[in-house]
Formats: structure tokens, C-alpha cells, sequence
């Protein structure tokens, strides 16, 4: 008798497990949406919410991503993980392109780069002549900054401007810390951070997008250095994996996604697109490059 | 129905102490046979051995003629054909019926089957009212008659007991006694009784054995062993001049 | 915001539930097995299986991680950045833990229990579910402790999911991904949950385990 009640919780238990993993695997497969890699930064903007859902609604694709580093973004396009990756480091994306995980490449905006810092801005960013003298300012005042140390796109033109300033980083002291973490959080950490003691505030290396949408919560910091010169745009790129080295992932519909991108609703919702009042992507497809999305 | 049990040459060791010395006895079918003999002397090691607890180091136990089989569904067989009620038992989680109605589940009897021999066995002992209650709850007393009806629920050929009633007022004692002899009565199963009360020996065995340090001493109908016993020591222990 | 924040709670509950009720199923009866043999090689294999009663969550992520993804050898089932990883992933996890505590329970439940069920005449399997009947409050701690594990673990979850909005965001992560993107008051809101959660599942199982003891 007792056995047999036992044998019905048992029973119990079975049936509830086999329901709930039919439950979890309907909702995992098959899989008819784009699954898209992108960085913690393009997350940040708000972009996404925005202009997926317009492509969704033009075309009936849905697309979901994964927001991480760069250099995790570009290591699941080259893993066959994901169907399309969305970053903003063109050297990266080179190297992408050239080792056949990349099918082709759709340039499809840009933001900018600005430096933030505290508002009394102690370096004197504000008159610099150049993001590169800039940078020269900070170094030479050894002002507080964050660097976020990642793969990242913005982490990479960080150091671009280092040399550009002609300065190593390897010989920076404790002004210079490396966060290793995402823009956002970057952002938190500099405005927590003090460049004298007892003033908050430190500098660091923003993108526009980022910085408009997170910065109510930034109490400490301003927008010190922001222009419109070339090395300060933040290009994005989309890439559709290659379905020759990586069967499997949804080429066609990541294909017809990154063309729509820079079709003419794509770039004009982008250019709607704002943070806070400030439209911070400029779209900028031009057609004729080799490597476009056909 | 019933059993014969024939040991031969038993023998035990636990950690270098000689437990049991060669055991050689006889049950007939039916019969009441105790084993006394002062604590520490093996009559719960020898139950153990009989009872597939302890496997003895060597020596033979022939169950009706047969030693124990190897495959395992005979040996559970076999096994079911056993009870034994230790000192102070341990009682399942769950009601007093729950505890008495154990060993009919584990043999798959259901239904009203399931409820007429709990019912049955509750009353041999005379606990029909307390079906219901935790068996956490019980007085050692009840605790010993709900082991004891638990035991023989499942009707055994072969009932061991292991001072059942040691520690026990004399009412739950009397119950007790009174049980078994009825079942003995009623289903002509074998039994053998360990116990260190003579007096027990004496209402209840047809057949007594002392044991001392691991061997049989002497072996007799109940009326000889204790009015003329034939070895000196079981005269010794008779008169209760055995230091414990 | 209210609706992402139900269907965050959901998929948590889901996951979370699932993989405790699969470790449950795999779990309680090998514990159960290996709690009642008290010798020899089953010894070597309980010191094995305490040793990963310890496995960090992140380090079972990063191993389903390793299985999933694509190139590994589990990689054709497509489930990296699934919610059937994830609860693939939150099973590796939990398993060991009810394993290791059922194990612990069963070896000490009073051998007076096997063998009075023994002489009573339980074979093998009869034995085993009158010993789990009688352990059964150390059996329910398990696997309240298993699920607690689940529920409030972020590591595992977090690399075998993705963090994918609407698709495998759970508390845990959402939370995460908050605090990346300043977004505190949200972040809060869910770690109330999870509290509250974690706390409401906890009292009923506590509840049950009341009934069950002597």
C-alpha cells in the first residue's frame, strides 16, 4: 500500500518533469528567428528595441540578440553560434572577413566618440585642439581614467588615440584603470571615481550613444570633447555569417536583414533613431563596396 | 504452516572476540524453544545468523532440511517465511496500522485483504484502538506489542524473538506471552524465544538451551532443564548464581 | 515594464523548476543507492561526487558552453542561447548537490530502519523506498536546496543563454544586464522578486517537510 504511494509521487514527479521540459523545448526549437551577436555598447544606445521591430513588421523575421564584448560578438559569428554579429571595429571585422567566417559586410552607421570627465573638466579637454592633444591633456595631468580594457571597439580606439598622443600605456601609474567591463558600467565606475580627493569624476572615453542615454544617472560627469573629426567616428557594420564554413546558420534571412538595413527605411529609421532628444546615428551607406550584402 | 531449523557447527568472530563457538541444535517443527544464557553469551548473534543478518564464519543453518538457496528469489522466499522481533524495535515513520500493515505491502496484499489482517494482527495484541495513532507517539509497551503484531501479521513458519519483553511492566509482558503462545497455537509455527528470564523460559518453551561463552551447554524439555538439569552450570544458572 | 518583468519571473521559475525536478529524478534514487551501500568502491565514488557538490555554477556554464556551442560535440543540437541549454547547464548544477545530501541523509538513516525492513521481507527496491519514506525530510532539504542553488545561480545561465531579451532572460541575468545599463531601480524590482520568490518556495517546502517529520 505504502509502495504504491510512493510509486505515485514518483509518478508525479515524472509527469511534471517531462511536461516542463516539453514546455522549455518548445520554446527552443526549431528556431525561425535571426539570432544576432552584438556589443554591450549597441545595447546600451536603445537603438535595438527601436529598429528591430520596424524589420520585423516590414518583413515578418524576427530578430533576437545576444549583447556582449566585441571580441565574444565576433567569436560566435566565427563559432556558427549566431546567424549575424553587429560591431564597431573595423580592424576586427577585417580579420573577420578574411578568415571566411564573414559572408559580406553592410557599413550601416555611425556614432562618435566623445570624452567625458568631471565637470570641472581638470585636464582641459575642452581646448584641446585635437582628440589626440586631448588625450595628450589628460596624460599630462594625470588625470583619474577608466579605460575598459575589453576587446571592445571603444576599447581599441582608446588606444588609437594613446598613440596617437604618442603615449604607451604600459607605463601609466594608478591614474589609469582598467575597468573590463561594459560602457555602461564603465560610465558608473568614472563617476564614482574621484581625480582629487574628495571631487568626483573621472575621464573616459564614451560613445555619444551610451553617454546621452545614461547620462541623467552620471550626476558628476559632463561631455567635455566632442567633434566631428574622423577619427572619433564609431562606424557599425553588419556581417551575415558564411553558411560555407558554417552550416546551419539562417543565411537568407540574415542576408535580407542586413540589406534592409541599409535600404532606404533601415537608414532613415536610423537616422530617427535619438537619445534623450540627440540623434546620434548618422546612417552612412554608401552602395558600391566590394564586400556589400547582395 | 511451520519450519525446521537444524544448525551445525556455527561458528562467529567480531573484531578477534569468539562470539559463537560451534553451535549444534535441532528445532522440530512447532516447537517453543528458548535459548537463555547470561548477556554477551551470542543468542542475539545466533538469532542474526538464522535471521540472514549476520553471515556466520562457518558452520551450516538448514531451513526444513535445506540450507539457504542462492538465487535471490528463492532466498527472499525463504527469507519471508522469517520473522524476527528485536529488543526495543524501531517503528516506521507513520501510524500504529501503518507499522502493523508493513510486511503485508512489502508481500503486495491490498484492498480489504490489507485491512483485515492489520485489523487482525492489531487485535492479537490488543490494540484495535490505537490503529490510528503515530507510532512516534506510543509507550514502549505499545511499541513492543505493535513490533510483535507487525511481526506475525505476515504469518512467519520461523519467529524469532529477541527479549521481546525485557524491560517491560508485567500487563504488556502478560500480553505479550498470551500472543505467543496463540500464535503458536493457531498456526503451529516454530519458535525460538531468547531471553535472560528463566521464568519467561518456563511459561512458554517446550525446549531449553543455555548458552555460555559462545557453545551450548545443555539442551532439554523444559520440565528436566529446570528441576534436573544435567550439567553443573546450568544448575548454576538455574539458581541464579551467574554474575551478569 | 510590467509585462517583461512576468515573463522574466516565468521563464526563471521555468527553468529553475525544471532542471530541479530532472535532478531530482536522476539524483534521489543513485543517492539513495549509494547511501545504503556502506563499502568499498561506492566510498571512492561519494568522495568523486562530493567534490562536485562543489562545481561552481560558471564553471558548469562554461563546460555546456564548451558542449553546446556549435563547434562541440553537442553543437548540432542547437541549443547554445536556448532555454533547453540553459536548463541543461542548471542541471549539471543541481544534480550533484541533491545527489550529495541525499547520499549523506540515506547513510544515516538509522540502520535499524534497513534492517527491520529487511527482516520484515523488503527486497532491494522495497528497501530503498521504505529508507527514502523514512529520510524523506533530509530528501525534501535536498532539494530545496537544489532549487535554491538554481534559482539564485547567474553564471551557468548566463554564457549558455546569452542574456537574450524575451527569448532566455531570467532574474538573475536580467539583473546583471541591468546594472551594465545603470538601469538600478529595474534591477531592484528583481532582486525583490527573486526574494520573495526564493522566500515563497522555501515556506512551502518548509510546510511540507513539517508534515513529514515524526
Amino acid at each position: 500500500m505504502h509502495f504504491t504511494v510512493v510509486r505515485k509521487y514518483i509518478a508525479v514527479i515524472v509527469v511534471a518533469a517531462v511536461v516542463t521540459l516539453a514546455i522549455v523545448a518548445v520554446l527552443s526549437l526549431p528556431r525561425s528567428y535571426i539570432l544576432m551577436a552584438t556589443t554591450t555598447s549597441t545595447r546600451d544606445t536603445g537603438l535595438l528595441p527601436y529598429l528591430l521591430p520596424q524589420f520585423t513588421a516590414d518583413t515578418g523575421i524576427d530578430v533576437r540578440y545576444t549583447a556582449v564584448g566585441t571580441g565574444q560578438a565576433l567569436d560566435a559569428g566565427r563559432r556558427g553560434d549566431v546567424d549575424v554579429v553587429m560591431v564597431h571595429a573595423p580592424s576586427l571585422e577585417a580579420a573577420f572577413m578574411a578568415s571566411s567566417d564573414g559572408l559580406c559586410r553592410n557599413m550601416i552607421m555611425y556614432n562618435r566618440f566623445v570624452i567625458v570627465g568631471p565637470a570641472n573638466d581638470p585636464a582641459g579637454t575642452g581646448n584641446a585642439t585635437s582628440a589626440a592633444n586631448a588625450f595628450l591633456r589628460i596624460y599630462q595631468n594625470r588625470s583619474q581614467f577608466e579605460s575598459r580594457a575589453d576587446n571592445s571597439g571603444t576599447y581599441n580606439k582608446e588606444l588609437e588615440l594613446w598613440t596617437a598622443a604618442g603615449q604607451n600605456v604600459s607605463t601609466f601609474g594608478g591614474w589609469y584603470e582598467k575597468t573590463s567591463q561594459g560602457m555602461g558600467a564603465t560610465l558608473t565606475i568614472a563617476n564614482n571615481r574621484e581625480y582629487a580627493p574628495g571631487k568626483p569624476g573621472a575621464y573616459t572615453l564614451s560613445d555619444d550613444g551610451t553617454w546621452y542615454a545614461l547620462e541623467s544617472n552620471l550626476r558628476f560627469l559632463r561631455l567635455l570633447y566632442h567633434t566631428g573629426e574622423a577619427v572619433l567616428r564609431n562606424q557599425y557594420s553588419v556581417i551575415p555569417v558564411n553558411p560555407a564554413t558554417h552550416p546551419g546558420v539562417l543565411s537568407g534571412k540574415a542576408v535580407e536583414f542586413a540589406k534592409w538595413l541599409v535600404g532606404s527605411r533601415g537608414q532613415s529609421f536610423i537616422g530617427n533613431f535619438t537619445v534623450n532628444g540627440h540623434a546620434i546615428f548618422t546612417p552612412d551607406f554608401v552602395p558600391g563596396d566590394p564586400q556589400e550584402c547582395r | 504452516m511451520t519450519m525446521s531449523l537444524e544448525v551445525g557447527g556455527l561458528m562467529k568472530t567480531f573484531g578477534g572476540r569468539e562470539v559463537l563457538r560451534g553451535i549444534d541444535v535441532r528445532l522440530s517443527p512447532g516447537e517453543i524453544f528458548s535459548i537463555v544464557g547470561p548477556s554477551g553469551a551470542g543468542k542475539t548473534t545466533f538469532l542474526r545468523c538464522v535471521g540472514f543478518l549476520t553471515t556466520p564464519d562457518c558452520g551450516s543453518v538448514r531451513y526444513d532440511g535445506a540450507a539457504a538457496p542462492a538465487d535471490p528469489t528463492a532466498l527472499l522466499n525463504l527469507r519471508r517465511r522469517i520473522g524476527m522481533v528485536a529488543q526495543n524495535p524501531f517503528l516506521f515513520r507513520g501510524t500504529v496500522a501503518f507499522n502493523v500493515s508493513y510486511g503485508l505491502c512489502v508481500r503486495d496484499v491490498e484492498g480489504p485483504a490489507l485491512k483485515e489482517g492489520t485489523a487482525k494482527g492489531l487485535e492479537s495484541v490488543g490494540l484495535q484502538g490505537l490503529a490510528e495513532a503515530k507510532a512516534s507517539g506510543v509507550s514502549a509497551g505499545e511499541a513492543q506489542r505493535v513490533a510483535f503484531a507487525r511481526a506475525i501479521v505476515v504469518r512467519p513458519d520461523l519467529l524469532l524473538l529477541d527479549e521481546f519483553t525485557a524491560n517491560l511492566d508485567p500487563t504488556n509482558v502478560n500480553i505479550l506471552e498470551a500472543a505467543v503462545r496463540e500464535y503458536n497455537r493457531q498456526t503451529g509455527a516454530t519458535i525460538v524465544l531468547v531471553t535472560h528470564n528463566m521464568f519467561q523460559a518456563k511459561r512458554l518453551a517446550h525446549r531449553v538451551a543455555l548458552l555460555l561463552d559462545g557453545r551450548i551447554v545443555e539442551v532439554g524439555p523444559v520440565k528436566e532443564f529446570f528441576e534436573s538439569p544435567q550439567d553443573p552450570r546450568t544448575l548454576a544458572f538455574v539458581r541464579g548464581e551467574f554474575a551478569y | 515594464m510590467a509585462g517583461d518583468i512576468a515573463g522574466i519571473t516565468l521563464l526563471s521559475l521555468l527553468i529553475s523548476g525544471t532542471s530541479t525536478l530532472v535532478a531530482t529524478l536522476i539524483a534521489v534514487p543513485l543517492g539513495t543507492f549509494l547511501g545504503l551501500r556502506e563499502i568499498g568502491s561506492a566510498r571512492l565514488l561519494r568522495t568523486i561526487l562530493f567534490t562536485l557538490y562543489g562545481l561552481p555554477p560558471v564553471l558548469a556554464g562554461l563546460l555546456v558552453y564548451l558542449l553546446l556551442s556549435r563547434p562541440g560535440p553537442l553543437g548540432f543540437l542547437g541549443l547554445i542561447y536556448t532555454p533547453l541549454g540553459m536548463v541543461f547547464a542548471q542541471t549539471l548544477v543541481v544534480t550533484p548537490i541533491i545527489l550529495g545530501i541525499t547520499t549523506s541523509v540515506v547513510a544515516s538513516v538509522e540502520r535499524r530502519v534497513k534492517e527491520t525492513a529487511f527482516v520484515l521481507g523488503a527486497d532491494a527496491r522495497q528497501l530503498q523506498v521504505t529508507v527514502i519514506k523514512e529520510a524523506a525530510a533530509g530528501v525534501l532539504t535536498a532539494v530545496m536546496v537544489g532549487f535554491g542553488r538554481a534559482i539564485s545561480e547567474v553564471g551557468a545561465v548566463y554564457i549558455v543563454g546569452g542574456a537574450i531579451p524575451g527569448k532566455t532572460q531570467v532574474l538573475t541575468t536580467t539583473i546583471i544586464t541591468d546594472i551594465q545599463q545603470a538601469q538600478n531601480e529595474h534591477a531592484v524590482a528583481l532582486g525583490v522578486i527573486l526574494l520573495v520568490l526564493g522566500g515563497l518556495v522555501y515556506y512551502l517546502l518548509y510546510r511540507l517537510q513539517e508534515k513529514t517529520l515524526p
